[in-house]
């Protein structure tokens, strides 16, 4: 979908990366000024929008009401490792997620493909498919779903979890390759298939072999969809054992007095990994893969 | 546009115009070879589409018929029960709760739209001038939309929950009374909205960001020579220049925020009394809480059905504006 718009993250403009700057013509004193008064602005409301994240990450650190460090400490999250199923519920994560960026990029980028390179009726009408589907409430699918995973024991089952994330990023994931592999000139194939390279062949060994980025955009969406989902975890995660993160976090809650210095601490482990992500490969953080991931959340 | 080119090529691609490819038939020099090739294509092309196939039907088209079952019958999650052909639908459109939520979910998308293209265009306009650090705030901004939603959602809730809250307390010191952000049906409300915004602004930021950078800067150049002012400069340049961006965007959104469950449900659980309660929540709740298979599904439909119309604007929208 929006995945269409900036899905080329070399050529599209990337987050992060070199902002062009608007060359003022404004001289001198008063855009000096007005430079200094917008970065006031920008500071101030940057810091209004941290408070939240600030605030997990201080009461993460903080030593809980009952201990008896001080200063800041780790001690909340060894705390919530040993003392909860904190370290089951991140290789539960961990897990989920990384199948479903596998699988979803391994059947998106064939399917992407063909959606870049087909030019028959049944694949446009495909990818309109794929359209619709995608903007579809989840809770629609989830409950007959629910019936039928049910039935063949998939329920409270991180292989249901997986099949599930890879249907919901698929739709999205093979418009993003598709969109990428548009940027690839057709000229590279032709080049292959004269010197006796078949379609598969020239897919695999020349369109894919340049395709990194488009590859990363697609799985870092995908990464950031099945690592953040709720609704399908609610649903389908009945047993504490089998909880992903976002199950753990909210199980914190369940009693009447909420354990704050624990729950912030496990908030700060399932917030790490997708500010790692977005911090390292920033750059082919594409705004629609994003747009698109967050569609079903 | 530079952001376009690949977007149009897809476009273009989707309506069988772009140059190349396998299958583009014989208008190239070497006709045999070519069609040799077509042959060839269409059955690779086959097995490479054959798993997403399988994948859409399995995860997406057998819920979405069984659902058409689901919906028409009176049964539960344990059996499909007797057929009831339009009940389901009819008792949905006749409750109150229904209209109620729906009532919700438009205000929390017309918030959620434009409060968050708002914020998100004032922060790419200013963001868009040179300012020291400015890369920095451009992805520490985009942190709320990162970070999950079941976090963001509990420090939102430790900073307004109760009235001992870090934020009613700060008003109380301030003397301006103990809001009970999460408590007051119409506060919790408005406070599910701000969330929202929260949330979403990043999206708005970088998507209005990525269309700015493509404006070229001469226009305001020559705009301001002939003695446009800055708000002219502003109406007459900026926003037609950003506007098909900016309709795509709202339109992402909606469906976005039709469809959001976390953040409502998270933050409120879809209380009090259910003024937070948006469409999705109640058909998760119809549905797994009150066991009512039927009328949960049939509220999903009516979701359903207003999206693909949504969908079908916005992608007809993407295929017009590549032919510009």
């Amino acid at each position: 979908m929006s995945a269409v718009l900036h899905a080329h993250p070399e050529s599209g403009p990337t987050l992060g990366v070199a902002e062009t700057g608007k060359p003022r013509r404004v001289l001198s004193e008063a855009g000096h000024r007005g430079k200094w008064w917008r970065f006031t602005a920008i500071l101030a409301i940057t810091a209004i929008v941290l408070v939240p994240i600030l605030v997990t990450v201080v009461l993460a650190l903080t030593p809980a009401p009952n201990s008896t460090a001080t200063g800041l400490t780790f001690e909340n999250i060894t705390n919530v490792f040993s003392k909860t199923l904190a370290g089951t519920w991140l290789q539960n994560s961990l897990i989920t997620t990384l199948s479903t960026v596998a699988v979803s990029v391994a059947v998106a980028a064939p399917a992407g493909y063909v959606l870049s390179r087909g030019r028959s009726k049944a694949v446009s009408g495909y990818s309109l498919l794929l359209f619709v589907m995608q903007s579809l409430p989840i809770i629609t699918s989830v409950v007959p779903l629910f019936i039928l995973f049910a039935a063949m024991g998939l329920v409270d089952n991180l292989l249901g979890l997986t099949i599930i994330y890879v249907g919901s990023t698929m739709t999205v994931a093979t418009w993003m390759m598709a969109a990428y592999f548009d940027s690839i000139p057709v000229s590279l194939e032709e080049a292959s298939w004269i010197d006796g390279c078949s379609v598969f062949g020239s897919f695999t060994k020349v369109v894919l072999r340049n395709s990194l980025p488009g590859i990363l955009s697609t799985a870092i969406f995908a990464f950031l969809l099945a690592w953040n989902d709720y609704l399908v975890a609610i649903v389908f995660l009945r047993s504490n054992e089998i909880f992903t993160l976002p199950m753990g976090v909210q199980s914190f809650f369940q009693q009447n007095n909420t354990d704050w210095s624990g729950v912030m601490a496990l908030a700060v482990v399932m917030m790490l990994p997708p500010i790692i992500v977005f911090a390292t490969l920033n750059k082919y953080f594409s705004v629609g893969g994003i747009g698109g991931s967050l569609a079903g959340r | 546009m530079s952001s376009t080119t690949a977007q149009s090529g897809l476009a273009r691609a989707r309506r069988g115009l772009a140059p190349g490819g396998p299958g583009a038939g014989p208008s190239n020099n070497n006709p045999n070879r070519k069609s040799k090739l077509s042959a060839q294509a269409s059955r690779t092309f086959f097995w490479l589409l054959l798993p997403s196939v399988v994948l859409l039907v399995l995860i997406h088209g057998y819920p979405l018929f069984q659902a058409g079952i689901q919906a028409t019958h009176d049964g539960n999650l344990i059996q499909t029960g007797n057929f009831v052909g339009a009940e389901n639908f009819a008792a949905v459109l006749s409750s109150p709760a229904f209209w109620k939520a729906a009532q919700f979910t438009l205000w929390f998308t017309i918030v959620g739209v434009f409060g968050s293209w708002l914020v998100g265009l004032g922060l790419a306009l200013l963001l868009r001038t040179k300012i020291p650090a400015g890369g920095t705030f451009k992805v520490l901004l985009l942190l709320p939309w990162v970070v999950p939603i079941v976090v963001s959602s509990t420090a939102w809730n430790w900073l307004v929950a109760t009235p001992d809250s870090l934020i009613p307390s700060l008003f109380r010191n301030l003397g301006l009374g103990t809001p009970l952000f999460l408590a007051d049906p119409s506060l919790a409300a408005v406070t599910v909205m701000v969330f929202k915004v929260w949330v979403s602004f990043p999206f708005m930021m970088m998507m209005i960001s990525a269309a700015l950078a493509s404006v070229d800067t001469t226009v305001y150049e020559a705009a301001s020579m002939d003695g446009a002012t800055r708000f002219q400069q502003f109406s007459q340049i900026t926003l037609p220049l950003i506007a098909r961006s900016t309709y795509i965007s709202w339109i992402l959104m909606t469906i976005f925020c039709v469809n959001d469950f976390p953040t409502i449900y998270l933050l409120t659980g879809g209380g009090p009394v259910d003024a937070t309660t948006s469409l999705v929540v109640l058909a998760y709740r119809t549905v797994f809480q009150d066991f009512a298979t039927g009328p949960g599904v049939a509220i999903a439909f009516l979701m359903t059905l207003t999206l693909v119309v949504v969908s079908v604007l916005l992608y007809r929208q993407i295929r017009k504006s590549s032919v510009e």
